[in-house]
């Protein structure tokens, strides 16, 4: 027998008193003295450490380096940019797995592919077997470069104390980085696996390696071995090649589709050509597709599939027990432990994971295709038949900071049916009203930016007579386009939207305005499906093309989910034939104001992409948006796009102390009427088009996709109340949004002075617009968002853009627009500011001071008031008793 | 290791005491460090018949499974229904927690005493 190879780690292993196995060829650490199980949970609770520098390094590089990777990795490889990581397989001519494989592009012209430490060799013959042809190499780079896996909800924040408060990467999963550690070179990608939503795994040269994992133990780190790795791995559903991929328990090839991950791991993209394997997998597939819709068929691609499995007895499975469905054998168990977790209590956000360990006896299993999550099993465990089922998952880590156990067949708390016969219910209601309207009205100090309280004027009008109508109206050419109405008795509101149209074409500096959208998802919905519309108009013949590319604000980076893929875009982007990705790319943001959006870097975006829509606008959002450089840049450049700013957010700043989207050059503007603005919760649509310009046609599809695209009823009641508001803001916009912005910057600083971690550059006094964002620590945004509103502060928690998501926030968001519109000013944002302070940095119960505070400041300002609005409110107020 | 030479040891890496014509039967701090992390343990039932040289349940670690070897045949007087929800017991301290009891001892393997035992563990280790 061959000597075991050992990893430049092996001294400082064996010096910890790990326990050393054969693993493949390799003598590598099983567990350190702690055990498996402690590893494991420190893992999931903090940080661990994992030698991987066995696996195989391969640098594939040369002109012909993606066509050759193309062709022998199941991955579209086009797709993966410089910067990115992808999960891949290696299969064969019969749609198997050679092995299953990690593809990172740290730079542009290499591409390191990372293999199995087993089946480095076998690999290698393989992949030579078909290099002839491309004008590229592979070059096994493994003895050169080691890899520490640095895993657990603290490996971001003990990577940033080497990196020197460096963000390590995106925080989205397979972005990679390199950059210097402590003056050592590192390649870091955000990749791992053991499931945790915090993982990295670090290249480093050799000599490196030692240094950077004592460095890490230091900080607080700690050594896992192969035993933790593979519990962990198992608890995340993920594949083991040799269990879950290679040859079943009787030695026959499984399918490549029979992994879960295939899913993500295979593209038949055009590109690809016929890679190896490509007709079998795609047979897999069709049989895959025939299974999940449930279809029947012919499933001899795929007979079995990789599946999660619980123990419903006492017991442990392992792997190649049987598993059988009544008397019929239906596969077997692939690999199957007893895995640890810490116990939480409570649900939701507020769940707590206590130090309570738990075990479950969980596995996965190589079974029948057809068998379905909670379908009932049974594991034949040494000749004893113990109760299974097959579960949906064993980890959920979709909730960063923290990979969740999924415990098979956990309930929520039930819904408590309230008590009471209906006219109790409604007398509680009314009850419970009043009370939310009190505390949110004169007890509350309201900091949510996209939250406004409308004058008493507005309100009323929203609930007067026309909130029960209808006004559908369209122009028709036939009469000049002049307005035609469907319905009797509409005069009035016909009057009515003539006026907001009026001033709200003048409020946004706008040639059009369409005012009968009933929120700015709805504009933006409107929006993208007309511009949809706009470009199928002369083939009306084929199925119309969707949106491709559009430029918008990442939601990570604050971008506005309303022009999100998963929001008002879905139904009307394409997907890139290409990446096999939404057809979005993103504003590049200054790497010293991540607020702000990098106009250079943009430039090059633009020009690469040559986007067809680009969306300015955020709901994260402290700085003007570059409309007026873009708009000169694709000008210049000829490049044919359409400029929208999506004002959601900003819309009551819009004007010469923010910034006017529409001088600067945008062509079309939404926005929601009830954030900034001063209205009841509606949306708003401009445009600049001149009549005689092409686009013109763009604003008249827009109109018909409002109506009837997108709505049928357009909320008469809140148009009343818009047109009051529209009336305020035209007649109070200079003063008040002069007051809401020194207001923000004063708060800011403010906040700053008394120790809070202020976001944005502190040059520009950290904002441009209403908001204000404080960092509070890497996911406490939640918990110290809920304290405040225990202290009748109400602000909301989300996620820096180097952040994971939102339960990982770890910000407040705060506007002031609400406060400046009931009086408060610099003063009384200084007594804000202590309050707040108190709270979030001395624990300190603040409620009384807080309600106090906001009980000098009830009366409306920057609307007309009862006075001067006189009898005629007072008449419709009397009305409405 | 500290093996206390009270006891008698079997070469599959149990420990027994004998009191009167009940014997104590557990595992050894040398099998426990071996099996890793134990998560689970299957135990007979009071009253069932055990054979020396033969297994009478098992132990799981996150890693694998191990026999439980009796030393002695006889009946089962009793089993230590604690390890049944904290197996990890058996890591923690070996010899303050018993697996079985067994009464009407008819035969006994051959066992080792501490030292020779000790000598044991060093060839396997």
């Amino acid at each position: 027998m061959s000597e075991l190879k050992r990893t430049c780690l092996y001294d400082t292993h064996v010096s910890a008193g790990a326990t050393m196995v054969d693993f493949g060829g390799w003598e590598m650490p099983v567990q350190y003295p702690t055990g498996i199980v402690a590893e494991h949970l420190y893992t999931r609770s903090k940080c661990s450490l994992f030698d991987v520098s066995h696996m195989g390094r391969l640098l594939v590089e040369g002109p012909d380096r993606v066509r050759f990777l193309q062709h022998v990795v199941s991955a579209n490889v086009d797709a993966l940019l410089p910067g990115r990581a992808l999960y891949c397989i290696l299969p064969d001519e019969n749609g198997c797995a050679v092995d299953d494989a990690y593809l990172y592009r740290f730079e542009e012209d290499r591409l390191l592919l990372v293999v199995n430490a087993a089946n480095i060799d076998k690999d290698l013959v393989h992949l030579e077997k078909y290099l002839g042809g491309y004008d590229c190499r592979i070059t096994n780079i493994s003895a050169e470069w080691a890899c520490i896996a640095v895993q657990g909800p603290e490996s971001k924040d003990l990577l940033m104390q080497l990196s020197g408060g460096e963000q390590i990467t995106e925080p989205m999963k397979n972005y990679v980085n390199t950059l210097p550690l402590e003056g050592h070179l590192a390649r870091i990608a955000k990749t791992g696996y053991t499931g945790e939503p915090l993982g990295y795994e670090v290249f480093v040269k050799t000599e490196d390696a030692a240094w950077l994992w004592n460095r890490l133990c230091e900080l607080g780190a700690r050594p896992a071995g192969l035993g933790a790795r593979d519990t962990l791995r198992l608890e995340a559903g993920l594949p083991l090649y040799g269990h879950e991929m290679g040859k079943d328990p009787d030695g026959v090839p499984m399918p490549v589709y029979s992994a879960p991950v295939a899913r993500f791991a295979v593209s038949f993209a055009p590109q690809k050509g016929d890679f190896i394997g490509r007709a079998a997998l795609a047979k897999q597939y069709a049989a895959w597709q025939r299974i999940m819709n449930r279809e029947g068929g012919d499933n001899s691609a795929l007979p079995r599939r990789i599946m999660c499995i619980a123990l419903k007895e006492r017991g442990v499975m392992r792997a190649g027990m049987p598993l059988y469905k009544g008397d019929r054998q239906v596969g077997w168990v692939t690999s199957g432990t007893m895995v640890p977790f810490y116990k939480a209590e409570g649900e939701g956000l507020e769940s707590v994971i206590t130090d309570e360990v738990m075990k479950r006896a969980i596995g996965m299993a190589y079974a029948d295709s057809e068998l379905l999550p909670d379908d009932e099993v049974e594991v034949d465990i040494r000749g004893k038949r113990i109760k299974a089922v097959i579960a949906e998952r064993h980890l959920d880590t979709m909730a960063p900071p923290y990979a969740r156990p999924i415990i098979y067949g956990y309930t929520l708390a039930e819904h408590v049916p309230e008590e009471g016969s209906r006219l109790e219910k409604a007398v509680r209601l009314l009850e419970k009203a009043a009370d939310n309207h009190e505390w949110r009205q004169s007890r509350c100090i309201n900091l949510i930016p996209s939250e406004n309280t409308p004058s008493r004027a507005v309100r009323l009008l929203s609930s007067s007579d026309p909130s029960g109508r209808y006004a559908e109206h369209k122009t028709v050419k036939s009469f000049y386009d002049k307005d035609i109405f469907y319905y009797q008795g509409t005069k009035f509101i016909d009057w009515v939207e003539q006026q907001l149209v009026e001033e709200m074409k003048l409020f946004l500096g706008s040639k059009e305005a369409e005012t009968r959208v009933t929120s700015g998802q709805m504009a933006n919905t409107a929006v993208f499906s007309a511009l949809m519309d706009f470009k199928n108009r002369l083939n009306r013949k084929q199925t119309p093309l969707r949106l491709g590319y559009v430029l918008n604000n990442h939601i990570i980076k604050g971008g506005h989910l309303s022009a999100q893929p998963m929001g008002a875009l879905h139904d009307y982007i394409a997907v890139d034939p290409v990446t096999e990705q939404n057809a979005v790319v993103n504003f590049p943001v200054c790497p010293d104001n991540i607020y702000k959006i990098d106009v250079e870097e943009t430039k090059k975006v633009i020009a690469e992409y040559k986007p067809e829509l680009i969306i300015f606008g955020k709901s994260m959002v402290l700085c003007k948006e570059p409309v007026a450089e873009i708009r000169k840049f694709v000008d210049e450049q000829g490049i044919k796009t359409t400029i929208m700013y999506d004002m959601a957010h900003v819309l009551g700043l819009i004007g010469p102390h923010f910034q006017e989207p529409f001088k600067e050059g945008a062509e079309i503007g939404t926005g929601s009427t009830h954030k900034t603005f001063f209205g009841p919760q509606r949306g708003v649509i401009g445009t600049n088009w001149d009549e005689d310009e092409l686009k013109y046609e763009l604003w008249e599809t827009i109109q018909r996709r409002v109506f009837p695209g997108s709505v049928s009823n357009h909320h008469l009641g809140t148009m009343l109340g818009q047109l009051m508001a529209a009336y305020e803001m035209n007649t109070f916009k200079d003063e008040y949004q002069k007051a809401v912005i020194a207001n923000a910057k004063h708060f800011a600083k403010a906040l700053a002075a008394r120790g809070l971690k202020v976001e944005g550059d502190p040059a520009m006094d950290y904002t441009e617009t209403h908001q204000v964002i404080v960092s509070v620590g890497y996911g406490r945004g939640a918990e110290i968002a809920e304290r405040l509103e225990k202290n009748n502060i109400i602000v909301n928690y989300q996620a820096t853009p180097d952040e994971e998501g939102f339960t990982a926030s770890g910000a407040l968001r705060m506007g002031v627009s609400e406060m400046t519109r009931f009086g408060f000013g610099p003063a009384e944002f200084d007594k804000l500011a202590d309050l707040i302070a108190d709270c979030i940095l001395n624990g300190k119960d603040v409620g009384e001071d807080a309600a106090a505070l906001r009980d000098g400041y009830t009366a409306m300002r920057y609307c007309f008031n009862d006075e001067e609005l006189g009898e005629a409110l007072e008449r419709l107020a009397g009305m409405l008793r | 290791m500290n093996n206390p030479v009270s006891l008698q040891y079997s070469r599959s890496h149990e420990w027994m005491s004998q009191e009167d014509d009940i014997a104590v039967v557990g595992i050894t701090d040398f099998a426990q460090h071996e099996l890793g992390d134990v998560v689970f343990i299957n135990l007979p039932e009071v009253g069932d018949e055990v054979t020396a040289g033969e297994a009478f349940g098992d132990v799981e670690s996150v890693k694998a499974v191990s026999d439980l070897i009796s030393p002695v045949s006889g009946t089962v007087l009793e089993i230590n229904e604690e390890l049944l929800d904290s197996p990890e017991l058996l890591n923690d301290d070996p010899y303050a927690n018993w697996i079985i009891k067994v009464e009407n001892v008819s035969d006994t393997e051959e066992l080792l005493s501490a030292a020779a035992y000790a000598d044991l563990c060093e060839t396997e280790a």
